[in-house]
Formats: C-alpha cells, structure tokens, sequence
C-alpha cells in the first residue's frame, strides 16, 4: 500500500503512529496525518484532544514517545527545516516593560535585518517592506508589541511568521482575543495568504464556520485522528459526535451546500 | 585637584558596572528575573564567608563562584521539581544568607565585615576588581550585543524563539551565568541588599522615557552609567556608604523619567 502512489502530491506534513503522553495522561494516542502540500487544512477538536500538542511535536517543541514527524518530505523537525516554516503562537508573553517596537519584533526575525540596533529605520523598513505590506502592518511599525490590540498582535505575529518566506505555516488558535468580525477578516487574510503564496498552512481553530469556508481539508482529531475529509464530509453530526464524543448540532450555515443530513 | 587612587578605583569600576547591570537589566525585567537577581545576590554572602573561612584574603572569586552555584541550583531545581519559581528562590535566598551569617559568626572577628559587604564600600575596591569589571564589561557586553536578537525573541515568546532555531535552553543558561557574574561582582560598590536596584531601575527608568528597544538599551546604559558614578562620587565627600548613595541617585533619576514621560506624551498629544 503505498500513499505516494494514491497521491501524486507531496505531503507537506507527514505524522505516523504519533504517541504522547503529558504528567502521565495518553494525549496523542497513535495520530496518523498526511498532509499534502499546498493546501490550507484545520485541526478542529475539542479542548484538551491534543491539537496544541500536535502542533508542539510538528515545531519540535514536544519529543513525542514513539512514531514519526517527517515535514516537507525531508524529516524531523530540525532547525534547517525550521527555518522553513512559520509559527503563529496564540499570544506573545510580552511584559509591558519590555518597549520592543513592531519594526524591531520584524527586524529581529529576519537574517537579513539582523543588524538593526546600528542601522536608521528607513532601511529597516525598506527590507520588511514586502510582508509588511501584504499583512498590512505598515501603521503599527513604530507602535510597542505589547500594547497591540489583539486583532493587531495577530497580524504582526503572521506577518513575522511570512519574512523568511516559509512553505509551512502552523497557526495555533490564531483567533483566540479577536471579535467576530476581526476574525472574519483575519481568516480571510489569511486564505489571501494562502492564495499568493500557495504555501501549506496547517491551521488549529474552533470556529467551524470558518473551517468550513476556508479549510479544503479538516482534521478531527480526539488523541487519534478519528476522522478526515473535505469540510463537508467530516462536519456532519456524526463524525463531530465521533470527534467531539458528545452530541454536536453543527453550526447552521446560510450558503445552499447540500451536506451530511443533519436536522434541526 | 588630586583624585585619591582608591576613589579613582571605585569610580572606574562603577563607570565599567553601572552601563553593563543597564544593559543586562532590560533583559533581567522584561523578563521577570529581578527577584532571581536578588537570590544570587544574596547568595554571595554565603561566597563571602566562605572565602574567609578558607582564609582567603580577597573573597570575589567565591562570592561569584557561590553565587553561580546557587544560580544553577535554581535552574536545576526548576527543571527537577514542580516547585514554583518564587519558591526556590525564597528557599534558596534565606538558606545562602542563613549559611553565610552562620559562618560569620563562627569565625569570629569578621562581623565587621558585614556591612561592607551589606552596603557597599568603595574603599574595599582594589584594582584587581576595577580590572575585573573592565574584563566583564567588555565580555558580557560583546556577548549581549551579539545575541541581542536572540534574547529579545527568548523575551518576547520562548517557543517563537526555539522555531527560529535559536537555543532556547543554552541561551537562558548563557543569560543567566552572564547575570549572575555581573551581579555578583556590582556588590563590592552597592551591597548584597541594593545591588539588585542598579539592575533594576536603569531599565525601569528608561523605559518612561524611551519609544522602542533601541532607545530603551541606549537610555538603560546611560542611567546605568550616570547612577552608578554619581553615586560614588558623592559617596566620598558626605561620608556615606555608597549603595545606598548609587541607589538613591537611581531613584532620583527614576522619578525625573517619571515626569519627563508625562511631559513628553503631554506634549505629543498637545501637538
Ligand atoms: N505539561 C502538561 N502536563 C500534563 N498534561 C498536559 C500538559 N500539557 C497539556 N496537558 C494535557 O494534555 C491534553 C491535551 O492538551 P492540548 O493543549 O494539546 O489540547 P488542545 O486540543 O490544544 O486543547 P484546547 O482546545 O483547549 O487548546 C489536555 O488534557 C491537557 O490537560
Ligand atoms: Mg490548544
């Protein structure tokens, strides 16, 4: 049985048989996950299924127990390999005293604008100029990191995340702290993202309303991938009582897709 | 006008220290280690009597040795044990000062040594430790400037800062050894019990003042430098002992910040 050969598009993410356990506790109970490249999927899931453990082993932040990460077809997580992908945490740990500047938070991840301390913002700005004016961050430059709204945090923190020009973007929960609207907009941003630069992003979210629109493949995943597909596929009422363990009326959507049956 | 060698000592050292703790301590209070800072502090004292009791003349090598041991034990307790942070460092803290009182008192005749050690004393500086501060600042200072960007990505979100392949374990180990020798070598002019505060309110300070890191790390060197040789010098003339002398100076610096802040934001919203 070879994957490979079922699908001709190489996978961006590959997890085998993944097991983890936290304090004692089976989170990840043997997770298997191909992602192919190019695309824009979710990991949904209820809280504490291990989506934010997941994305821990893909960035190499947790040593899984047994099974394997190969990323962009090449391996383990490793710093080379990091280097080529993106992360866009839920929220900075940012204490106020600190006064890093947008413009200084961008310089100090790119190589290229390493030598900022010495140099005049103008030929900061001139080197970032590009992602900056993609996320549309051009406002907040001078402005302190830690005194961004939440909505702004989140588009510096992609708009970092996009300097070193990734081919994997991993966002946890990028929408946690942004209202309804702003979080429209952000996932609209982005699937612009995805669009332009035709990267892979892995994205972790609980509105399914969104997952549904932008997503064109979901994970469900309750300590084991309990079920995959497109949008329309896995979120019907009975893989999400699968994934979620409980009954689960889906969100109610107002475009006319014909799903799952599902009533109400 | 002739500068006596023992003051020119004691503000060539300050001049070395005072830019060095500014520099380190933007790091030190964005990242929550002023009490961390304090423990190793403390901990000297317990170098301190152990270096007489070893019946060495001149006690900053175990003071800066004693100290990075109960710096490590604090990393390693961290790591071990699900402690708190606050709680380690109380333990440790107490037991160091503890442990150095206990051997003071043994040893007889040396309880007079306390308060130079407590309070600072510019005339206990010799030129092996004008030399040795010379020495720190221009290691630490190269090191800190060369990993600035790493360190200010450790400050701002340690995961972020491992995903750009920065090693977030090393680096914190590196950080906090640099700390600890500059902290511990700052006590001979401010004392165990304020030295924290020449790590501390130049960050503080230029903070109120500063719009962005840069201008933060320039402003926190400057203070640092200011406060730190005013305070020796007027140490000298009133008589003082001169920690309290630098911190105060600190303080008084802080609270001009304070108010050229106000003014400064008063001004921009006015225009
Ligand atoms: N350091 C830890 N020690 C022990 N247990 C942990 C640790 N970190 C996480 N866990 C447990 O692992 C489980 C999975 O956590 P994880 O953060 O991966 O869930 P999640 O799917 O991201 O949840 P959420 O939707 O709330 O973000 C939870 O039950 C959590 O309590
Ligand atoms: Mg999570």
């Amino acid at each position: 049985m070879d994957i490979a050969f079922r699908s001709p598009k190489p996978a961006a993410v590959e997890v085998r048989d993944l097991h983890v356990r936290l304090g004692g506790n089976p989170v990840l109970r043997g997770v298997n996950l191909r992602i192919e490249a190019g695309r824009m999927v979710a990991l949904i899931g209820p809280n504490g299924s291990g989506k934010t453990t997941l994305l821990r082993c893909l960035l190499g932040l947790q040593k899984p127990d047994s099974g394997s990460v190969r990323l962009l077809q090449e391996g383990p997580p490793d710093p080379a390999l990091l280097r080529r992908m993106g992360y866009v945490p839920q929220r900075l740990q940012l204490d106020p005293s600190f006064m890093l500047t947008v413009r200084e938070f961008l310089a100090i991840r790119r190589p290229l604008t390493a030598g900022w301390f010495w140099r005049p913002s103008r030929q900061i700005d001139a080197l970032l100029h590009e992602a900056v004016g993609e996320m549309d961050v051009t406002r907040l430059l001078d402005r302190p990191v830690a005194g961004l709204s939440g909505g702004q945090l989140q588009r510096v923190l992609i708009c970092s995340s996009l300097l070193n020009e990734p081919e994997l973007l991993l966002l946890d929960e990028p929408t946690a702290g942004v209202d309804t609207p702003g979080e429209a907009d952000f996932y609209e941003l982005i699937a612009e993202v995805h669009r332009r630069r035709g990267l892979t992003v892995v994205l972790v979210s609980h509105d399914l309303s969104m997952v549904y629109r932008h997503a064109s493949r979901v994970y469900a995943l309750n300590g084991v991938i309990c079920c995959e597909g497109a949008p329309e596929e896995v979120m019907n009422a009975e893989s999400l009582r699968q994934a979620y363990g409980i009954h689960f009326t889906p969100y109610q959507h107002h475009h006319s897709h014909s799903h799952g049956s599902h009533g109400h | 006008m002739d500068i006596e060698p023992f003051m020119l000592r004691a503000v060539l050292t300050a001049l070395f220290l005072g830019p060095l703790c500014g520099f380190i301590g933007v790091f030190v209070t964005a990242r929550r280690m002023s009490f961390f800072s304090d423990t190793v502090a403390h901990a000297a004292l317990a170098g301190v009597a152990l270096g007489f009791w070893l019946g060495l003349p001149d006690p900053t090598i175990p003071m800066i040795l004693f100290s990075l041991i109960i710096a490590g034990l604090i990393l390693w307790l961290k790591e071990r044990t699900a402690l708190l942070n606050d709680t380690i460092m109380a333990l440790l803290l107490s037991g160091s000062v503890a442990l150095g009182m206990v051997i003071l008192s043994l040893l007889k005749g040396y309880r007079g040594e306390l308060d130079r050690y407590l309070f600072g004393d510019i005339l206990s500086v010799g030129w092996g430790d004008a030399a040795l501060a010379l020495v720190v600042l221009i290691t630490v200072g190269s090191v800190l400037f060369w990993k600035l960007n790493a360190l200010a990505l450790l400050t701002a979100h340690s995961d972020l800062a491992h995903v750009s392949g920065i090693s977030v374990r090393w680096l914190n180990y590196g950080f906090v050894a640099l700390l600890t020798v500059t902290v511990a070598l700052s006590i001979r002019l401010l004392g165990i019990i304020l030295v924290t505060s020449l790590v501390v309110i130049p960050p503080a300070a230029a903070r109120n003042l500063a719009r962005s890191l840069r201008q933060q790390i320039l402003l926190s060197l400057l203070l640092g430098l200011v406060g730190a040789g005013g305070g020796v010098v007027l140490s000298y003339p009133l008589n003082l002992p001169s920690g309290p002398c630098i911190t105060l100076t600190l303080v008084g610096l802080f609270v001009v910040s304070l108010i050229g802040g106000r003014l400064q934001r008063a001004h921009q919203n006015a225009s």
